[in-house]
C-alpha cells in the first residue's frame, strides 16, 4: 500500500515533467509525434526504475558515513549518480539500436541526452532527500517515470492535432510547446494536494 | 430587402479591416449570407456552426432565469429577510440583475472585443465560438466575483486558450473552464472560501452590514413608488449564517453536517449557495436533454461519466475512511454542480473525445477522476472542472490510441 502511494503520488500528484518542469529539454524537444515520444518516454521509464535504485545502494553504503568507507562521502553524490546515469542510458541505447534502428534513428542525439535529461537525476536527488528505502526507490523511480512517459506522449498526441490548427505563424512550433505546457500543468493541478497516505 | 439595402449603406470600406470585420459580424448576425456553394459538394447541412451554438446557449436559458433569482435569494437568506422562495420576487430578481449583469456584459465586452481585434488581424470574419463560452462564463462563477478578475480570467481563456490555437474549434482546453480555473488558481485569497457565494453583504460574518450600491436606489425609489417591499439598508447577515456550500460542509462533517443546513429538496431544486448557474438540478437536467434532443451533445459522454461518477462514489462508500467518503453513493449527486459539468462542460465537441470508443474512455474517466478530487482533494471543494480539464489535456492522446487500434483490426482482417 505504501508503495504504491509512493508510485500515485510521483506519477501523478507530483509529476516530475508538469509540476516540476524537470526533463524539459527533450520534452520539447521529442514531443513532435506520438510514436517517438512513446519510445523516450519508455526509455525514461527504464532509466528511472534503474538507476534510482543502484544510485540509492550508492547513496547508502558507499557515500553516507554508514557506508562502508565509514566518511561523509555525499560530496561525490553528483558525479556518481551521473556516471551510473550515463552507463545505463548506454545499455538502453545498444538496446535500442539493435532492436529497433527505426526507433533509434528517430529519436536521434535525444536518446544518448537522456543521460542529461534533469528528470533522471532530479528524481535520484528526490530519492535522497526524502530519505525512501531501496523498495520505496524503486516505486518512486517507476512511478516518475511513468508520469513523464504520460506527459510526453499526451503533449505529443496534441502536438499532432494541432498541426491542422491555424496557430500564429510566430507561436509555431516551439512556442506553442510551452503554452501547451504550461497549459497541462494546470490541467494537472487537479490531483495535486491529494495525500494518499493521510487516507 | 429594403431593410438589407439600408444596412448595406453603412458597410465600412473593406480596407479599414477592424470597421469591417465588425460589421460584418453584426451583418451575418441578422441575415444569412447569399454566396452559394461554387465547387463539387453541393449538399450542405443547414445545422451550421452558429446554429449549433445557439442551441446551447438556448438550454442554458432556464438556467439563466433560475440562477438570476437564486442570487437574490441567497442574499435574502443570508439577510434573514424573505425568508419564502417565493416572497419579496421583485428585489430578489432586481438584486439578482443588478449582479448578473455586470457579470455578464464584462464577459462579453471582454470576450468579445478580443476576438473582434484577433479577426481583423487575421484577416478572417468574427467566429460565433465566444457565443456558446460567453454564455457559459457567467454562470460558473461565484455570484460576488471582483469584476477585474472576471475581466482578466476571460482575457486568459481566450487569447491563451483559443486565439494562440486558431480560433474556434481549435482549442485543446475548454475555455469557459479555462476561464474557472484561471481565477482559481490565481486569485485564491480572493474568491476562496465560502465568501464568495452569496453578494451584497460587505463580509458574511454575523452582523456584517449590507453593501447596496447606486443600482438598489434606482431600484428602491421605483419599488417604493409603486408601493412595494424596498431594499433595507440596515440589513446584516443573521447569527449563524455561515454561506457554506453542501460540499463544504459535507467535506468536514458528512451526510449529516449537510442534511442539518439543507433539505434535499432545496439541494435538487437549487435554491442553495454556489456558482450562478450550477445549482438547481431539473433545470439543468432540462438543459441536458435539449443537447441530447439536438444531437449537439453526445448521450456516450453522459452516460459515461455518469457510470464513471457512480463507480468510484460506491469504491468510496467502501472504503470510508473520512465522513465525506460515507455519504451515500446517490446523495452524492444532490450536492454540487456534476449535472452542469456533464451536460454543458463534458460534451464540449472541442475539446472531447471525439472517435465513439473514445467518449465512452473519456467520460468515464471524467467521472471517476472528478469524484476523486472532489472527495479526496483538500485543496478543492469540487472536482468535474478539473477532472474534465484534466481529460482534455488526454482527449488527443485516446483518440490517438483508438484510431490506431482501429487501423489495427482492420488490417488483421483484410
Amino acid at each position: 500500500m505504501e508503495l504504491l502511494n509512493i508510485f500515485t503520488k510521483a506519477a501523478f500528484i507530483e509529476n516530475l515533467a508538469l509540476s516540476y518542469f524537470l526533463g524539459m529539454c527533450s520534452y520539447l524537444a521529442v514531443s513532435k509525434t506520438v510514436k517517438t515520444a512513446f519510445g523516450l518516454g519508455l526509455a525514461v521509464i527504464f532509466v528511472l526504475g534503474i538507476t534510482m535504485p543502484i544510485n540509492w545502494v550508492i547513496n547508502t553504503y558507499l557515500l553516507s558515513e554508514g557506508g562502508i568507507f565509514a566518511t561523509d562521502l555525499t560530496f561525490l553524490r553528483f558525479i556518481l549518480f551521473i556516471a551510473v546515469i550515463a552507463s545505463m542510458v548506454q545499455l538502453v541505447e545498444m538496446v535500442v539500436e539493435k532492436f529497433s534502428p527505426s526507433l533509434y534513428n528517430s529519436l536521434g542525439i535525444f536518446l544518448p541526452l537522456i543521460t542529461v535529461n534533469c528528470a533522471i537525476l532530479g528524481g535520484s536527488l528526490f530519492m535522497v532527500s526524502k530519505e525512501y528505502n531501496f523498495s520505496e526507490s524503486v516505486a518512486f523511480g517507476l512511478g516518475g517515470g511513468f508520469g513523464w512517459f504520460l506527459a510526453i506522449i499526451a503533449i505529443a498526441a496534441i502536438r499532432e492535432k494541432i498541426k491542422y490548427s491555424a496557430v500564429p505563424p510566430a507561436l509555431r512550433g516551439l512556442g506553442m510547446a510551452f503554452l501547451l505546457t504550461g497549459l497541462m500543468g494546470l490541467a494537472f493541478m487537479s490531483l495535486m494536494g491529494i495525500d494518499p497516505a493521510a487516507f | 430587402m429594403a431593410l438589407v439595402d439600408f444596412i448595406k449603406r453603412f458597410e465600412p470600406d473593406k480596407k479599414n479591416k477592424y470597421a469591417h470585420t465588425t460589421y460584418d459580424a453584426f451583418f451575418t448576425f441578422l441575415f444569412t449570407p447569399n454566396t452559394v456553394t461554387k465547387g463539387g459538394v453541393h449538399m450542405r447541412d443547414g445545422m451550421d456552426l452558429k446554429r449549433t451554438m445557439i442551441h446551447v446557449v438556448l438550454a442554458m436559458q432556464l438556467c439563466y432565469l433560475f440562477g438570476t433569482y437564486n442570487i437574490g435569494h441567497q442574499h435574502f437568506v443570508a439577510a434573514g429577510e424573505h425568508l419564502g422562495f417565493l416572497e419579496g420576487f421583485h428585489l430578489k430578481l432586481a438584486h439578482g440583475l443588478i449582479q448578473l449583469l455586470p457579470i455578464f456584459i464584462v464577459t462579453h465586452l471582454v470576450g468579445l472585443g478580443i476576438e473582434f481585434i484577433f479577426a481583423a488581424k487575421k484577416g478572417h470574419a468574427v467566429e460565433e465560438g465566444f457565443l456558446v463560452s460567453g454564455a457559459l462564463i457567467p454562470l460558473i462563477m461565484p455570484p460576488d466575483i471582483p469584476l477585474w478578475i472576471l475581466g482578466v480570467s476571460v482575457a486568459f481563456a481566450v487569447i491563451i486558450g483559443k486565439e494562440a490555437f486558431g480560433g474556434t474549434g481549435m482549442n485543446i482546453w475548454n475555455i469557459a473552464l479555462l476561464a474557472r480555473v484561471f481565477v482559481f488558481f490565481a486569485y485564491p485569497t480572493t474568491i476562496a472560501g465560502d465568501e464568495v457565494w452569496v453578494s451584497g453583504f460587505e463580509s458574511l460574518a454575523p452582523g456584517a452590514a449590507a453593501s447596496y450600491g447606486w443600482a438598489h436606489d434606482i431600484f428602491n425609489g421605483l419599488f417604493g413608488w409603486m408601493d412595494l417591499a424596498t431594499f433595507n439598508s440596515a440589513a446584516t447577515v443573521v447569527d449563524g449564517y455561515s454561506g457554506a456550500t453542501p460540499l463544504g460542509l459535507a467535506y468536514n462533517g458528512g451526510w449529516s453536517a449537510v442534511t442539518e443546513q439543507f433539505s434535499v429538496a432545496q439541494m435538487f431544486w437549487g435554491t442553495i449557495p454556489g456558482s450562478i448557474g450550477e445549482t438547481s438540478k431539473p433545470l439543468v437536467i432540462i438543459g441536458a436533454l435539449i443537447l441530447l434532443a439536438t444531437g449537439i451533445a453526445s448521450w456516450r459522454i453522459m452516460l459515461s461519466m455518469l457510470i464513471g461518477a457512480v463507480t468510484m462514489s460506491i469504491i468510496l462508500n467502501a472504503w470510508g475512511a473520512t465522513p465525506f467518503m460515507e455519504v451515500p453513493w446517490m446523495y452524492q449527486f444532490y450536492m454540487g454542480s456534476f449535472f452542469f459539468a456533464m451536460a454543458f462542460m463534458a460534451t464540449d465537441p472541442v475539446t472531447a473525445s471525439s472517435t465513439n470508443t473514445g467518449k465512452w474512455i473519456y467520460g468515464f474517466l471524467i467521472g471517476f477522476i472528478g469524484m476523486i478530487v472532489r472527495v479526496l482533494n483538500p485543496a478543492y471543494p469540487e472536482g468535474w472542472m478539473l477532472a474534465i480539464l484534466f481529460l482534455n489535456t488526454f482527449a488527443p492522446l485516446i483518440d490517438h490510441y483508438v484510431l490506431e487500434s482501429n487501423i489495427k483490426k482492420r488490417l488483421a482482417r483484410a
